[in-house]
């Protein structure tokens, strides 16, 4: 697959998007390519933490110091190496998980929003072709909001997770049917915390392709509930820790079909 | 009118080539017409800001053909109407058309560089930043 920029997104939250992204990210970065992932959700940012140890919480710059105009791209993105080897190219680009960061980010109009919008679309030019960067990776709000539809419009390719809860996949379905279709991007489905028998009999999982009620997205993949992820407290880097771990497998899986999508 | 006057195949080629060129500008016109029409009937029931850039929202209410002109213009930074026409694969004129009409509807703004008419989004971001 030529360079792409994957937006990973949900209709509600606590779906596993973060978890996703970050692994997704990283088993790219372990397959040798270049990566980047940027966090576009300004509501709950979270990779400042994922990778608090990598940037030993000397974060200078935020996304939101770069969309207020209070910095430049090349200081807005932190290069981290050493994760898998020295000569790691990988980009991340925090979002400021202070109160007032978030507050101030919450109370932006739309004008703000064009401007957001179109330096995101500078700052995927510099990734793909300045740093010469093969994937990268938006990790997004839950829903219709601004940051995350701001995100979706600007990627190849959607990436949309949803878990078997009934209400989820119904947010799922509506939001399918009446917001990516009207956008006409590239989507995949990816059903998490499936009910560990969702694997087994194929019906389950047909089941919740009915229920959301498209024929037109393919679903990637089906990741059972696993305990250990949802123990891991935070410790999000789970292919550092745990590679072979079979939610790591299934990650794996879906790198490999995203690259040969 | 034409009766007794001898027409050559190329003459004949020639309007046969003009008659096709008509049809396809009627159609495209025909086409723009309806969305136009499609947008306006959505507008009325939504208050529309005049002079303001297109934000993520405002495209969910657009027609789509116009949709398509202002995400490639994003995408772009400014664009002529035949950039956007290999942006987006469909014609030069139909992107022109498509593009100053966003112009008369007060999302995107036109300039001259030289010879070429250029469009980009505005920056009236005087408020929320």
């Amino acid at each position: 697959m030529a360079k792409t920029v994957f937006s990973v997104h949900s209709s509600r939250g606590g779906t596993g998007k973060t978890v996703i992204a970050v692994n997704l990210a990283m088993a790219l970065l372990k397959k040798g390519y270049s990566v980047s992932l940027l966090d576009m959700d300004f509501r709950a940012p979270s990779l400042f933490y994922v990778f608090r140890e990598e940037t030993k919480n000397q974060v200078k710059f935020w996304l939101n110091d770069f969309f207020n105009g209070r910095c430049g791209i090349k200081q807005v993105l932190m290069k981290i190496s050493g994760i898998f080897s020295d000569d790691d190219n990988f980009y991340v680009g925090f979002a400021n998980p202070s109160l007032y960061a978030i507050r101030d980010m919450m109370g932006k109009g739309a004008l703000f929003e064009v401007s957001a919008l179109k330096k995101l679309y500078r700052l995927r030019s510099f990734l793909l072709n300045k740093l010469n960067v093969d994937y990268v990776i938006y990790d997004t709000s839950p829903g219709i909001q601004y940051s995350s539809i701001n995100a979706i419009t600007s990627s190849d390719m959607c990436i949309v997770v949803s878990t078997s809860n009934p209400v989820d996949i119904e947010g799922t379905r509506i939001m399918l049917s009446e917001f990516y279709e009207v956008f006409e991007k590239k989507t995949v489905i990816l059903i998490n915390k499936a009910f560990p028998e969702i694997d087994l009999p194929n019906f389950e999982r047909n089941k919740i392709i009915s229920q959301l009620n498209t024929k037109k997205y393919e679903v990637i993949s089906t990741i059972p509930c696993f305990c250990n992820v949802l123990r891991s407290k935070g410790d999000y880097l789970l292919i550092l820790k745990t590679p072979d771990h079979p939610f790591i497998k299934k990650i794996d899986e879906i790198a490999n079909k995203l690259i040969n999508f | 009118m034409l009766q007794g006057m001898d027409l050559l195949p190329k003459d004949t080629e020639m309007i046969m080539k003009r008659l096709d060129e008509l049809t396809s500008k009627v159609d495209s016109i025909l086409e723009m017409s309806k969305e136009i029409l499609r947008f306006l009937e959505n507008r009325r029931s939504v208050h529309v800001h005049q002079d303001l850039p297109p934000d993520v929202m405002s495209l969910l209410s657009l027609p789509g053909s116009l949709r398509r002109t202002v995400l490639a213009i994003y995408k772009l930074g400014e664009a002529t109407a035949e950039e956007l026409s290999e942006e987006t694969g469909r014609k030069r004129a139909m992107e022109c058309s498509y593009a100053n009409q966003l112009v008369r509807m007060g999302y995107l703004k036109k300039k001259r560089k030289g010879r070429k008419v250029v469009f980009y989004i505005g920056n009236n971001s005087s408020r929320g930043s």
